[in-house]
């Protein structure tokens, strides 16, 4: 009966994940399909309206390519860390099971967000390439490592929220509203070589934009951004996840006293 | 066992903390059902979720090495979009090995009585039905200690002579820790008692008439 604590929390995951997809998706026809196709049409709306009604281009790279490395990885940070807020009061009734901790939840539902990006983004490369965008996948290794640290670094911004959010209720009004501005400063709409370089050094301190720049230079030969570090990425994604990990940690308890 | 240790629970008002138990020690002995017997707001469910590790104390410690319910019949923890397969699934992932799952499911499917609403969301469920499901899963696992929070009432009367059945088989081999109003249930289930009195002082006493006897002079009836 005695099972260890890792085993323990595996279980957990594992029980909310299927929990978390099933709540979601299992009361629709099409089912777990939805999973996919949610993400994936709001990102052909985005590309309809920028690549095809407004047309916009790019000099060094297919525009629908461009826009899809921007808009998913910032989607799945702002998933991720946004849905953390709320998580303690949204899941209340489950801590009454003691196998399932706070974390669990931000794990389970982090790990179904990956994996649903994850498809969504091969998914969607798939059709703009047999549409005849041209791109090439010459980096897999890079571009394995930004998401794995963009997960990372989005799992320690939802701690963070988590924690600040129970801690001090009124926050939670308006941590949303920090992440929406990142959409206009992530380099999503444009690219770092856009702008003049003496705003660089602004821009850079953020690292979905070190995710975004280099999610594309790693499908795209020709395209070059200066300036961009998985190095810097890596840092932040981990300093990032330890602030996170220490200040989950230190409030657990307190966050599970009523 | 169940050992408590220098418990203090407070909870913040709008007037101040009010503190609910101030350096409680208790020890419980092994295989005895406790009934904690007091008036309503004394902080027995307080006690009883504290000991289950649900809620957490400000300071002080349960020491024990049992395994202990969540409270039975609890409903809280389902999700209503879910059907009621789905969330006994849901538990028995936590709770029970990967062999155990179709076992667990099937215990709780062939208790609860719903036919074929054990299929569908938990939302269109009545509360009767909901308490049986609820029931029923709790029951599905085996602990050293269940939580009893006044569920000896669920459902119609042929369930609760079910239930109460299969409490009785329970009571060979588990313990539980009770909450009642009913204070024949409790005298029926339990054999030591935790009287908690006005001035939140928590007493032990070996036998449960003997608590019932303080309870109805502190309360005056």
């Amino acid at each position: 009966m005695a099972r260890s604590g890792l085993e323990v929390q595996k279980a957990a995951v594992k029980a909310l994940f299927l929990r978390e997809i099933k709540t979601r998706f299992g009361k629709f026809r099409l089912g777990y399909l939805w999973a996919a196709l949610e993400p994936s049409a709001h990102v052909l709306i985005m590309l309809a309206i920028f690549g095809y009604v407004m047309h916009r281009t790019m000099p060094d790279i297919s525009f629908p390519v461009f826009l899809i490395n921007g808009i998913i990885p910032f989607f799945l940070f702002s998933n991720i860390s946004n849905r953390s807020i709320g998580a303690i009061e949204a899941n209340q009734g489950l801590f009454n099971y003691r196998p399932v901790r706070p974390i669990d939840t931000m794990i389970a539902r982090a790990l179904l967000e990956t994996l649903i990006y994850a498809v969504v983004y091969v998914l969607l490369m798939t059709i703009v390439g047999l549409m005849g965008e041209i791109f090439e996948v010459t980096k897999v290794i890079t571009l394995i490592l930004v998401w794995f640290f963009l997960v990372i670094f989005s799992c320690g911004i939802g701690l963070i929220f988590m924690v600040v959010g129970k801690t001090f209720p009124e926050t939670e009004k308006f941590l949303p509203i920090l992440i929406k501005p990142l959409y206009f400063f992530s380099c999503i709409m444009f690219s770092l070589h856009n702008l003049p370089k003496e705003y660089w050094p602004y821009l850079l301190w953020n690292p979905i934009v070190h995710v975004v720049e280099l999610c594309r230079e790693s499908v795209v030969p020709g395209y070059i951004s200066e300036g961009v570090s998985l190095n810097y990425l890596a840092l932040c994604a981990l300093i990032t996840f330890f602030i996170g990990l220490a200040l989950y940690r230190n409030r657990e308890e307190a966050m599970l006293t009523s | 066992m169940i050992k408590i240790e220098n418990l203090t629970k407070s909870y913040k008002t709008p007037t101040g903390r009010h503190y609910v138990f101030k350096d409680l020690h208790v020890d419980l002995p092994s295989n005895k059902s406790v009934a904690l017997i007091g008036r309503n707001g004394a902080g027995k469910s307080t006690l009883l979720r504290v000991i289950g590790g649900i809620d957490r104390p400000d300071s002080g410690r349960i020491i024990t090495n049992k395994t202990i319910s969540w409270p039975v019949g609890l409903a809280g923890g389902f999700q209503g979009s879910l059907t009621g397969r789905e969330n006994v699934k849901f538990v028995a992932r936590l709770y029970a090995t990967k062999d155990e799952l179709k076992e667990k499911v099937a215990f709780v499917e062939d208790f609860a009585e719903l036919g074929k609403y054990f299929d569908m969301p938990i939302k269109t469920y009545s509360s009767g039905m909901k308490s049986r499901l609820g029931f029923g899963l709790s029951m599905a696992f085996g602990f050293d200690y269940y939580l009893v929070d006044e569920v000896t009432a669920v459902g119609d009367a042929r369930f609760k002579q079910k239930c109460a059945d299969l409490f009785r088989a329970r009571h060979e081999q588990a313990s539980f820790l009770m909450v009642s109003h009913s204070l024949k249930s409790l005298v029926e289930f339990c054999d030591v008692a935790l009287f908690i009195g006005r001035n939140n002082k928590v007493a032990f006493y070996d036998s449960v008439e003997e608590a019932i006897e303080i309870y109805k002079s502190d309360e005056g009836i």
